[in-house]
């Protein structure tokens, strides 16, 4: 669907992208993710075309990414805005006329998202009158109003009370069933883990990680094993020996446990139940994988830790 | 539709629907036709007795003058030829203060000189014609004609009555028609500098409430700028033809109803004597109204364009209406540099500088309609055709240069 290539940019000689390239899948939720100056907005911004890249390229549809490509894609900025004094519908029309859509088409498309976010009723207030949740609704319409094939989030879901994000949590997934690829730039990194296919991690401009949700998890030194076993702890200490850590232990009652356990190495779970199955009886056997939160926290602090 | 008359029509919609449009619209004409209504007035009180001297050579008036019952103006006569620096300096005239200078073709060229010392009320200027006027008739009806006075009244053309201060006989400084051209040029410069800020608070506030990010999007910064400019211009014309349709109201119910005591025909029971104000008489007679207001325009357009671009920049670089205060009093200073260019114009036409000024676009707008106003010979007017095609270009350079800069400030928070 849409393919960065080797993209850099400098703000006043300040490298602020270097050399990041991702390919976003057609009907994907990709997630960028990243801490605050890693770059996530420029990378946006290069999309929809507000800043020129001083070097890569970016292809829509495998074409390089030109101007008429921008109807296609709808924007939801971190940073939002609305005409104070225009109202909901007289707004959500100009939005969607400025991104190519005929009058007809417009008035049509407005009318459907309105009913269908069961807000018709707001159609003549003026914005200036709306809570700023109601208003964040409204930018949500106005960023699919016209029906993008790519769409880009930038934290939609930052103040929306529970309720409405679990609305745009869904919204987000009937999109996705609908065909329509979606790059999610976020710090929610529970809806990462909840509607992301896919992501990329940003640190100081430079790609950090890049995979699948999946993989990103499971292959992060993060992974726990939670055993339940019936024995003694001495005997089942001893036998992790040196290629696992013991993280936590807990008495379930007399010589029943339940343990949480750290991979040293390269060990896997099939490496602990052998060298657990002639000391203790193991009840129960998972791993754990860790959430994008501790990948991202894991990632970003040993990047830390190596520049210190 | 393209996305620059979208964002045009927006802009104009939004400031259409704010009540301070109409406000202004009402109000603005109203205070200006107020403080004209207190200068009229102002000028029509505390009436002081004004010696005239007529130099008469050809004894034309024969020491007569109309009888009239409120002597506000006192007549003298001289049967010989006065030189103003005389009139200005001897002793003997001192007590006078104004010289009405006759010649003997009066009668035929219909025209006479009026040097003041002091500037004259109108209503010391319309007594003093219409006296002068009446004797004159008298004359030219016994000498010329078989009619009735009261038929040659009806066909009689009138005398014209050209006044001029005594430090300016030439009258370079205070004509008529340059102050009503100067009077269109501040006019100008007025709107450009208030619709000037209306595009640099609407830029400011779109920065701010962030909508911009939403725009950029979709269209290009220049685009926008341009939208943003032209939607404001459209509605500084609307505003600018509402003044002009008020204030011609207001203008006509002045002239009915307000001052009726010295512009009635009835009160100095001459048909004529509306027409003698000099002002009234530049406006409706002279001055070619459709001619100049169509060069308003054109100008109008062009240094909007030309500040608007500037307006917009320093809009794009600023997050919130204070940041923008330190760049825009240096601007609204070169905006009253128009004015004062307007008015160096007026006094030293032919001054080197001047001839700079007319070209310069902070300047040439205010300049071009003084021209306009004083009737502009044809080199006088494709020097104002060439400083109106170089205000084009400039404002073109500029819209281009401040597209660039826009494009790099708008989206820095």
């Amino acid at each position: 669907m849409i393919q960065l290539e080797a993209i850099t940019k400098s703000y006043q000689r300040k490298l602020v992208l270097d050399d990041v390239s991702l390919q976003l899948a057609e009907g994907q939720i990709y997630g960028l993710l990243g801490p605050n100056g890693a770059g996530k907005t420029t990378l946006i911004r290069i999309l929809n075309q507000m800043i020129i890249p001083d070097a890569g390229q970016v292809y829509f549809q495998n074409k390089p990414m030109q101007a008429q490509h921008l109807q296609h894609i709808g924007y939801l900025p971190e940073e939002r805005g609305l005409y104070k004094n225009m109202s909901v519908a007289e707004q959500l029309l100009f939005l969607a006329r400025i991104r190519g859509l005929s009058k007809i088409d417009a008035q049509q498309n407005v009318q459907k998202w309105l009913v269908h976010f069961d807000i018709e009723s707001w159609q003549n207030k003026r914005i200036s009158t709306l809570s700023k949740g109601m208003a964040q609704k409204v930018q949500f319409i106005a960023a699919l109003v016209h029906e993008p094939s790519l769409l880009i989030l930038d934290e939609p879901l930052s103040g929306f009370d529970p309720m409405n994000v679990e609305l745009i949590m869904n919204e987000i997934k009937s999109l996705k069933a609908k065909g329509c690829t979606i790059l999610l730039s976020t710090h929610n990194m529970k809806s990462v883990d909840e509607i992301c296919d896919a992501a990329t991690l940003l640190h100081e401009g430079k790609v950090l990680a890049q995979d699948s949700i999946w993989n990103l998890r499971n292959q992060s030194a993060q992974a726990e094993i939670e055993v339940r076993f019936k024995g003694h702890m001495l005997a089942f200490a001893n036998a992790l020996w040196t290629d696992f850590e013991l993280v936590q232990q807990t008495e379930l009652q007399e010589g029943y446990f339940d343990c949480l356990l750290r991979i040293r190495g390269e060990r896997t779970v099939n490496d602990l139940m052998r060298s657990l199955q002639d000391q203790v009886a193991v009840e129960r056997i998972e791993k754990r994988l860790p959430s994008m939160q501790e990948v991202f926290i894991d990632l970003i602090s040993k990047k830390q830790t190596s520049h210190d | 539709m393209t996305k620059f008359w979208l964002i045009t029509l927006r802009e104009c919609k939004e400031r259409l629907q704010q009540r301070g449009f109409w406000w202004m619209l009402i109000l603005g004409p109203v205070v200006v036709l107020l403080l004209l209504w207190l200068l009229l007035f102002a000028a029509d009180q505390g009436k002081e007795k004004v010696k005239v001297l007529i130099a008469d050579p050809g004894q034309i008036m024969g020491h007569v003058v109309m009888a009239q019952q409120e002597k506000y103006v006192e007549y003298y006569f001289l049967d010989a030829y006065l030189e103003i620096e005389e009139f200005k300096k001897a002793k003997a005239y001192q007590d006078f203060d104004v010289l009405l200078e006759l010649n003997e073709k009066v009668l035929n060229n219909k025209k006479c000189f009026v040097f003041y010392r002091d500037q004259l009320s109108l209503d010391t200027r319309m007594q003093l014609k219409f006296e002068v006027e009446r004797r004159l008739e008298e004359i030219l009806a016994q000498q010329f004609s078989r009619l009735s006075m009261q038929a040659f009244r009806s066909i009689k053309q009138g005398l014209i009555f050209d006044f001029r201060d005594l430090a300016d006989p030439k009258n370079e400084s205070k004509d008529t028609s340059s102050w009503v051209g100067f009077g269109f040029g501040a006019f100008l410069l007025l709107f450009v500098g208030i619709y000037g800020m209306t595009i640099f608070r609407a830029t400011v506030k779109e920065k701010s409430n962030r909508i911009v990010e939403v725009l950029l999007a979709s269209v290009k910064p220049q685009e926008l700028m341009l939208g943003k400019i032209a939607g404001v211009a459209i509605v500084a014309l609307l505003q600018l033809i509402g003044w002009i349709l008020v204030l011609s109201l207001g203008f006509w119910i002045l002239k009915q109803y307000v001052v009726i005591d010295f512009l009635d025909p009835a009160y100095w029971q001459d048909a004529n004597s509306m027409r003698s104000n000099p002002l009234s008489k530049f406006i409706f007679e002279e001055l070619r109204i459709g001619f100049v207001l169509l060069h308003f325009l054109l100008f109008f357009l062009a240094s909007f364009f030309f500040y608007g671009a500037i307006f917009s920049v320093l809009g794009s670089r600023s997050s919130a209406d204070s940041d923008g205060q330190q760049f825009l009093i240096p601007l609204l200073l070169v905006i009253i540099m128009g004015l004062v260019a307007g008015v160096f114009y007026i006094l030293y036409p032919a001054a080197a500088l001047s001839k700079v000024l007319s070209y310069l676009p902070f300047t040439s707008p205010v300049i071009a309609l003084i021209q306009l106003a004083q009737g502009p010979s044809l080199a006088v007017y494709m020097q104002l055709v060439l400083s109106w095609v170089l205000l084009v270009i400039l404002s073109f350079a500029l819209l281009w240069l401040a597209g660039r800069w826009y494009k790099k400030t708008i989206l820095k928070f």
